[in-house]
């Protein structure tokens, strides 16, 4: 049986002559046949990883592996892996055909059978009939799916893209998105797909590492990392947060804002300062006197499918909230929210300790049961 | 930017276009003229032609020159491409110093280049004339190569050789497959630059050349010297024609070569 | 690594030609400054340079590139100018360029044909009842034929450095208020002083060392430092003299390649 990881990075490090280190002791494993991404701020150290995987780089230390095999001096063109470039980076002296095949023709293919294959990978991203035209004549989109075709072609293991979407309108962006998720699937490929679009990331991915400073702050699901970021990074980058400083009185029982309210989270000490993470569609408007916490409206956006308020509570801490009711700017409003939508996070928690505080719990959920 | 000429800014430039080309027509006017001046035009004749084209030295001269031409410039391209790689290949110091030395023989004037050759040629014992004049002009053009390579290399994006490398590509292949021909409308700009640096040159030339050896632009020295002769006229005429096919060969072979590059600078 | 291989490879040609053909000449010609005539090792060519008749040599030349220099800007700039804003520039652009292609010799050539006692000048000013002068070997000829041959060499960088000019970079000026004139001389001059620059060092350096035109258009009245090293490397075979005054020829240069040397800026 072929081994499920294909890529896997031993402690790596990589630096740059005299500069701080891009990427700082980072350890991973990625799995065959799905649709990784590696998520973070510019400088945060994705591109790096792509172009370590790729061969572009060598790390400064540490191993890397492909298919088991120690990779770390292999040059790229020696390497079964393929990369589509930001920029597309297409040959501008070939034509859409010449581009694809060009793989092919340094395997020293045959004619007949580069033809097949050319056919086949445009047919796959939708350019049958594009063979003749020449790259200058073709939309963004259309450049993109020939970067793509030009990294399939090869049957690689693993396809490396670096924030490909990124050049594209929004429109044409979200039908690349359905696009690729399609083709990783059809291909049964891995993908690892570089992005600093959240939405993005959440949208495609089987799999998510957010990085940030040349570390991975936390890798799993699109949902474990929306509902269980580790840190103020990961709540603050994936998606909108209301973060306040708090304290874990005991389990189940967590206090901010100068109120003590239960929660689902356990497993550290009492009376630990934490922080604590709601999410602004979680919070509900209600009359002062029902809502859990008592805040003022001082601001107010139409974001479309919902209104974004802005309130501050009495301690001053600014509390964000997605609602489809309105509220007039100077309303005093109560919000209310459930035990579930709080999230406690523990402050400087390492990924390790997080999983193992988590896993912990859940198994106590199953021996209760 | 408002596109509009003002009645002032034409007149300037047909001024301007009058005075740069009158001179050439000028030459070219009395290469027919039967009375052997540059005053007073007889009457039409071809002779000045009959007799240039009868003439045999000065067909070993034209043949001498475009000898040398031919012969420098592709030297110079293919040295001055390689010179482009490595300058590309360096990082700021090192490159930076090379370019330095590249813009040297650039801004050198000419009575430079050809004196400070003479002694070079006259201290390891080269004889001058044929081979001297060709090392010269191979020296002088490289630069200029260089300079227009240069700049094709920068504008290639380094994701274009990683993209190379990623799907296979050898140090070999990179450079044949992808970078020269990326970079081939400025080799073939270089090229022809130096054809037609080699072509005009006289200084260097008159410097580093012996007895016996001519070029078509020391000739033409030696000739004026003497005074006017429509010979010359002949001549220019021939010469000034020459000069616009070779533009238009350039013109056509870069459009063809660039068709396919364009608009991709974004 | 395989890269820093195959660049020692390419260098391997060029750095030869640099050795061969751009340090090793210069040094020669320093080494022969220090020769007099009979081949001994002295200061004298030196000692020469500084006196009367070389300094006085030395600043005509001066005079005469700088003329040279500053009237060619004087026509190049407006041109350059006007060109940007036709609608085929660059076809037009090309027609300025084709001239320089021609052999300079033979562009002397015309004008000798034209300044000449009985030639197309002399029979304007006739016509127009000046009458007859000596256009031939005087200065006037002489800075008009320069001119007249350096002029495209200046109209390009200016050209281009016009042509990358952000326009809307104009209309910016224009719409805190500023006048046309004010626009040209706070906006578009300023941010094309660099091929201004590059066109006057590529104007001015060979200008100081014409000595092909001093001979047939000048008839030998303006010797420029360009014919004095001619004289004295194939006239006089004086080559200590001539490679002195090369060398001071060679100083300016850096001198002038250091005062326009471009510094990029961002826009």
């Amino acid at each position: 049986m072929e081994n499920a990881v294909i890529i896997q990075f031993n402690h790596v490090t990589k630096q740059y002559q005299n500069d701080p280190a891009v990427l700082k002791d980072v350890s991973f494993e990625i799995e065959r046949g799905k649709f990784y991404t590696l998520l973070g701020p510019s400088g945060c150290g994705k591109t790096t990883i792509l172009r370590l995987i790729a061969g572009f780089t060598e790390a400064t230390t540490g191993d890397i592996f492909i298919d088991g095999k120690k990779v770390n001096t292999i040059p790229a063109n020696r390497r079964q892996v393929n990369t589509v470039f930001q920029d597309y980076a297409l040959f501008p002296h070939l034509n859409v055909f010449e581009n694809v095949a060009f793989g092919l023709r340094i395997k020293k293919m045959k004619q007949a059978q580069i033809e097949a294959k050319v056919k086949e990978a445009l047919s796959f991203v939708n350019l049958k009939g594009y063979e003749n035209r020449e790259i200058s004549g073709m939309s963004g989109g259309q450049r993109q799916r020939v970067a793509i075709a030009r990294a399939i072609v090869n049957e690689p293991e693993v396809i490396l893209l670096d924030e490909p979407l990124s050049a594209l309108d929004l429109k044409l962006r979200t039908q690349m998105q359905y696009e690729l998720r399609e083709l990783q699937k059809r291909l049964g490929i891995t993908f690892i797909f570089v992005t600093h679009d959240q939405e993005e990331a959440l949208a495609m991915s089987d799999e998510i590492f957010v990085l940030n400073e040349g570390k991975i702050q936390q890798s799993g699901t699109p949902i474990d990392i929306y509902d269980e970021p580790i840190n103020r990074f990961v709540a603050d980058f994936i998606g909108e947060s209301n973060i306040v400083p708090g304290i874990m009185i005991e389990d189940f029982l967590v206090e901010f804002v100068g109120k003590r309210f239960d929660c689902v989270d356990q497993g550290m000490n009492t009376n630990e300062p934490v922080e604590v993470v709601i999410r602004p569609e979680d919070l509900e408007i209600t009359t002062r006197e029902q809502g859990k916490l008592q805040v003022t409206v001082h601001s107010l956006l139409f974001r479309g499918v919902h209104y974004e308020l802005s309130c501050t509570d009495e301690d001053g801490n600014e509390w964000l909230v997605h609602s489809t009711k309105k509220a007039a700017i100077g309303d005093e409003i109560g919000l209310y929210f459930d035990p579930e939508s709080i999230h406690v996070m523990r402050l400087g928690e390492s990924e390790e300790d997080f999983d193992r505080r988590l896993e912990a719990y859940t198994e106590e959920d199953h021996h209760a049961k | 930017m408002d596109k509009r000429t003002t009645p002032i800014a034409k007149i300037f430039l047909i001024a301007v276009f009058l005075i740069l080309y009158v001179p050439i027509f000028f030459l070219i006017y009395y290469s027919f003229n039967s009375g052997g001046t540059m005053s007073h035009f007889k009457g039409f004749t071809l002779d000045w032609y009959r007799q240039l084209f009868g003439d045999t030295r000065m067909f070993i001269i034209v043949l001498n020159t475009l000898v040398i031409a031919l012969l420098s410039s592709l030297s110079a391209t293919v040295i001055g491409v390689f010179g482009a790689l490595a300058i590309y290949s360096y990082k700021r110091r090192a490159k930076n110093t090379l370019l330095s030395f590249n813009n040297v023989l650039i801004v050198s004037p000419d009575v430079i280049i050809g004196a400070s050759f003479l002694i070079l040629f006259t201290m390891a014992g080269i004889q001058l004339g044929f081979m001297s004049v060709l090392l010269s002009h191979i020296a002088f053009s490289i630069p200029i190569v260089v300079l227009l390579v240069l700049p094709k290399l920068n504008e290639m994006r380094p994701s274009l050789i990683d993209a190379a490398r990623d799907l296979g590509a050898s140090n070999w292949h990179v450079l044949s497959k992808v970078v020269l021909p990326f970079i081939s409308p400025g080799i073939l700009a270089g090229f022809f630059m130096a054809l037609t640096y080699s072509l005009d040159d006289f200084a260097v030339t008159f410097f580093v050349t012996g007895n016996g050896f001519t070029t078509l632009s020391v000739e033409i020295y030696s000739l004026a010297r003497r005074g006017i002769s429509l010979h010359i006229n002949a001549l220019s005429a021939v010469l000034f024609l020459f000069t616009i096919v070779l533009v238009i060969v350039y013109y056509f072979i870069s459009r063809r070569s660039s068709m396919k590059t364009m608009g991709v600078r974004k | 690594m395989q890269s820093k291989l195959s660049r020692r490879i390419y260098l391997i040609p060029y750095a030869i030609w640099i050795a061969l053909f751009v340090v090793t000449p210069i040094i020669l010609v320093v080494y022969y400054s220090f020769y007099d005539l009979d081949g001994n090792f002295s200061l004298e060519n030196y000692r020469q340079f500084f006196t009367a008749v070389y300094l006085k040599m030395t600043l005509s030349s001066f005079w005469y590139a700088f003329l040279i220099t500053a009237i060619s800007l004087l026509v190049a700039y407006p041109t350059a100018y006007f060109l940007v804003r036709t609608k085929h520039s660059q076809l037009w652009l090309l027609l300025i360029i084709v001239p320089s292609w021609v052999n300079l010799l033979l562009k002397a050539y015309a004008f000798i044909g034209i300044f000449g006692k009985y030639g197309a000048a002399n029979h304007f000013l006739e016509a127009i009842g000046i009458g007859t002068k000596q256009i031939l070997f005087t200065d006037f000829s002489f800075i008009f034929v320069s001119v007249y041959i350096f002029i495209p060499f200046m109209i390009l960088p200016i050209f281009n450095a016009l042509s990358e000019l952000n326009p809307s970079l104009l209309d910016a000026a224009n719409d805190l208020g500023a006048s046309r004139w004010t626009t040209f001389r706070r906006v578009i001059f300023p941010l094309t002083i660099d091929g201004v620059k590059t066109g006057c060092q590529i104007v001015f350096i060979p200008a100081l060392s014409l000595f092909m035109l001093t001979r047939l258009i000048a008839g030998n009245r303006v010797i420029t430092l360009g014919t004095a090293i001619e004289q004295h490397f194939l006239v006089t075979q004086d080559w200590g003299m001539g490679s002195t005054i090369a060398v001071f020829l060679i100083i300016i240069m850096f001198l002038i390649m250091a005062l326009t040397g471009n510094r990029k800026r961002g826009v």
